[in-house]
């Protein structure tokens, strides 16, 4: 394996009804379960939900990234993701993520290059670059 | 709540979960929801399941990509009459995964079935 790849692990186990534990090594245990309109149970992460947070995280961690490369400082990034999950011909499918961040920074001659930075994490996010669906964003970046 | 970023080293930042963990983790519980949902239109039953999985993330042109996940399950049974529809609904779960279905790479399934 080349320095160019790197693997994931995780682990799941059933416990009861819909319902079961997610480890992955040398962090906290999560239950997880199908989601309520799927039979699941309410309050409880679902996979659904795992699938659109990989995306969001991924946008924050590769904003952070660029930022770095840029050299720019920012003092509050949030982002928003909606996934939509449709019925396709062979069952239901996600059709569209829809990422909406707002950065805030210092001053106005920050504002490009942080919008910059939004523009590039989208591009080179690789979560978003594995799913099949379109990622769509609404980047707002403010002074503050 | 679950702590999300990429790994700097730091040993605050050990127990972050990454985006990666959670784009094989999203696949792999949508495989056990499958799976308890063919059991129960099957009207059978299991002891335990449970699934390791692997997903392989590569460079590809100028950026990354998962390229692959590799899925291992076991299932415990009481007898050994229930095997083939055990595996029926294995195989079920496993084309009908919905998160699976929305990633761009292959998903393979090795699968135990085993009676105790």
């Amino acid at each position: 394996m080349s320095e160019e790849s790197h693997e994931y692990q995780v682990k799941v186990d059933w416990t009861h009804g819909r319902v079961g534990n997610l480890s992955v090594e040398g962090k906290p245990k999560i239950q997880i379960s199908a989601p309520p309109e799927f039979d699941g149970t309410k309050g409880i992460i679902s996979p659904e939900d795992l699938f659109v947070a990989a995306a969001t995280s991924c946008f924050m961690t590769t904003f952070v990234t660029f930022t770095k490369k840029m050299r720019i400082d920012f003092k509050s990034f949030s982002c928003e993701g909606h996934g939509t999950l449709e019925r396709v011909e062979k069952g239901f499918q996600f059709t569209k993520i829809l990422l909406k961040g707002k950065v805030t920074v210092e001053s106005e001659d920050l504002v490009p290059k942080a919008e910059r930075a939004m523009e590039l994490a989208g591009k080179y996010c690789l979560v978003s670059n594995s799913m099949k669906c379109s990622t769509e964003h609404e980047n707002k970046v403010v002074v503050g | 709540m679950i702590k999300s970023g990429s790994p700097s080293g730091g040993s605050e930042e050990v127990s972050y979960h990454t985006p990666e963990d959670l784009f094989v983790a999203s696949a792999t519980i949508c495989y056990m929801n499958g799976f308890l949902n063919f059991l129960e239109r099957m009207h059978i039953d299991s002891n335990s399941f449970e699934c390791n999985a692997v997903g392989i993330l590569e460079k590809i042109g100028r950026s990354f990509e998962i390229t692959k996940i590799e899925m291992k399950a076991k299932v415990v049974i009481e007898s050994e009459e229930l095997r083939s529809k055990i595996e029926r609904a294995l195989e079920l779960a496993a084309k009908y995964c919905f998160v699976g279905n929305s990633m761009k790479c292959p998903i393979t399934h090795e699968t135990e079935v085993i009676v105790e």
